[in-house]
């Protein structure tokens, strides 16, 4: 256990998606397995081999500062639904590379450094910009927990967003194998499939997400309603390759271990997973193989969003917090969009075609980041 | 309470690729930041009683990490905003360079480090909360060591660099060869009145404090970090104990 003081749990929440500017919007949109993915025609203008992307309309792509404006939605979305001021809290976030967007009076150089800091001076407490790649967004919010649990902060804000729909990266992510790639004919909304027989990488998804991590004892005396407790939070380094996990995920296995010990549960106790399932072959084989060994081959069901917003890298994570939130607070899972027959070595309780009730007393949310930094928290329903 | 007992500065590769060819073997691939901070993080963990089990803690260089970033991205703006740029490659490895966990990750590999970790990003000041981070890792009993390693670049041609790694335990044990035991006690923070402005650095405020710690005297000592090398929000003082 990470020590023994402050429960800990979230407060409220912010999501900023290709599936919409709330969290209600991403929910909805999950639930009806809908896809934000789409054919992004700048990217086809430009001649690009990738046309397609998760993009959020809430900040068009011609707005340079993008970055702080989908991050500042997001942000105030969990102050306001938390009813806390940002001088009365801390400010755990990554917001991802820096970027060049292209705007109407050219190149514009945008600094993540930059980005961070003019969105953390109106917080007080705690401020730590986190750069763990797609593993952020999980390990912003489990740094938080860990500041509260043991009586460092009473509240802070955490979470990651990203603004990677530009060229560079589409081209950069393409030389490394890793982003699906067009298709003659193909359909834009299909392009990612996570655990899918037809995957072939990921699609880059801007967005961000924020929750508000707080101590159950600030929450009652405020008044808030929890939506879901924070009961674990797990770290681990693959440190086998800068671009691909070990074919049997063993990085993975570990952080979730990890987790599970933290949260003092066993595997039983966990009635449903929020994948990291990027539609990579590689990383689907590695996650699928660490969940085999971790849940048995039952399992438990097991869910991706990055079919349906694409991979919104450091933002990722904190928007899979939120729907794992959602599922502890609803008991549904949403099902994995694109995903059709799972791929040989991908097999698992996957949640395929529509929501599935389940009675999830307790979900695991994991990210593994490219480069081998690997994140997982447990969220747990609010019983008492 | 920790103890800082190793601290490595780098700021010449050439040296590193001609004393350490196998060293240089696994890092010729990254750009400068990375090596430079590979090469001190490599130097501080000969200090370490097992690399593999120490925390690792890592800062994102400020200055853009990739020389090769700015140089695509300026081809890329020189065809227009509706230009054709289809035909421009990007080698996958400079993508990694725009990675900001890139160091953390080949240091990781390196040493076949598998225990928790903390990439902080590029933003000013975020050395600080490295310092904090180290520190409440080791107090919470998690490992016995951890490590602390950042590399940045003056502007974004790439040419010239710095290093910086520095090795904390969590048992008293003397600074490197000095036989003095330093132990960083906190870090404390006052918010300012207003934004000053600062010179984002990765590694510039580390090699500054360790710059101070061989100058300092000795006793209970208040390290006050400039103010171009914090965030610009807090003033920020570091408590120490040097015997």
């Amino acid at each position: 256990m990470s020590g023994n003081s402050q429960r800990v749990v979230i407060t409220g929440t912010g999501a900023v998606s290709a599936l919409g500017g709330t969290t209600d919007e991403l929910w909805e949109g999950l639930l009806a397995a809908r896809c934000g993915v789409r054919c992004l025609p700048r990217f086809v203008t430009a001649g690009l081999s990738v046309t397609t992307g998760g993009e959020v309309d809430a900040a068009p792509h011609h707005q340079t500062d993008r970055d702080e404006v989908m991050a500042s939605l997001a942000i105030e979305g969990a102050l306001s639904s938390a009813a806390l001021k940002a001088e009365a809290v801390g400010f755990i976030w990554a917001t991802g590379l820096d970027t060049f967007q292209i705007g109407v009076k050219g190149l514009e150089y945008r600094s993540a450094g930059s980005c961070f800091n003019a969105l953390a001076q109106k917080f007080r407490g705690p401020q730590r910009m986190i750069a763990t790649a797609c593993a952020s967004g999980t390990q912003a919010i489990g740094e938080a927990f860990r500041l509260v649990k043991s009586g460092r902060a009473e509240a802070i804000v955490a979470g990651g967003s990203s603004a990677m729909l530009t060229p560079f990266y589409l081209i950069g992510f393409a030389g490394l194998q890793a982003i699906a790639v067009d298709e003659a004919g193909g359909d834009p909304t299909a392009a990612c499939r996570p655990f899918d027989r037809q995957r072939r990488g990921f699609a880059l998804g801007d967005g961000a997400g924020a929750v508000m991590v707080e101590t159950l004892a600030s929450a009652q005396l405020r008044g808030a309603t929890p939506l879901a407790e924070i009961v674990g939070f797990g770290m681990s380094q693959d440190a086998f390759d800068l671009n691909r996990p070990s074919d049997d995920g063993v990085g993975a296995e570990l952080c979730m271990r990890r987790t599970l010990q933290d949260a003092g549960l066993v595997p039983d106790d966990v009635q449903a997973v929020n994948a990291h399932g990027t539609g990579t072959f590689a990383g689907d084989l590695a996650e699928a193989a660490a969940l085999r060994r971790i849940f048995g081959e039952a399992g438990v069901p097991v869910s991706s969003v990055k079919g349906a917003i694409g991979h919104a890298m450091a933002a990722a994570g904190a928007l899979e917090a939120i729907v794992a939130l959602k599922t502890c607070a609803t008991g549904i899972v949403p099902p994995t969009v694109n995903l059709n027959e799972p791929g040989e070595g991908c097999e698992l309780d996957h949640v395929i075609g529509k929501p599935r009730q389940v009675d999830a007393r307790a979900v695991l949310s994991v990210s593994f980041g490219m480069g081998g930094q690997n994140a997982a928290i447990i969220l747990r329903r609010m019983l008492d | 309470m920790i103890h800082l007992i190793a601290a490595a500065i780098k700021n010449d590769i050439a040296g590193v690729r001609e004393t350490s060819p196998e060293l240089w073997r696994q890092i010729r691939r990254y750009n400068l930041p990375v090596q430079l901070a590979l090469a001190a993080a490599d130097e501080a963990a000969k200090a370490a009683e097992d690399p593999a089990k120490a925390a690792l803690f890592s800062l994102a260089p400020c200055q853009s990490g990739s020389p090769e970033l700015h140089q695509w991205t300026q081809a890329a703006a020189a065809s227009g905003p509706n230009g054709h740029i289809g035909n421009l490659r990007v080698n996958p490895t400079h993508t990694l360079h725009a990675v900001d966990n890139l160091g953390l990750s080949a240091f990781a590999i390196m040493q076949g480090n598998h225990e928790y970790c903390l990439g902080l990003g590029g933003a000013a000041g975020q050395a600080w909360c490295g310092l904090e981070a180290v520190g409440e890792r080791l107090l919470a009993g998690c490992e016995t060591e951890a490590l602390l390693m950042a590399g940045d670049q003056e502007g974004e041609a790439g040419r010239n660099g710095l290093g910086i790694a520095l090795l904390f335990s969590r048992e008293p044990k003397p600074y490197g060869r000095t036989g003095r035991f330093v132990k960083v006690e906190s870090v404390e923070r006052i918010r300012l009145g207003e934004m000053i402005s600062v010179q984002p650095h990765a590694a510039a405020g580390l090699q500054a404090f360790v710059a101070g710690i061989h100058h300092g005297g000795s006793g209970r000592v208040a390290y006050e970090v400039a103010a171009e090398l914090g965030n610009g929000m807090d003033k920020i003082t570091i408590i120490l104990e040097i015997t």
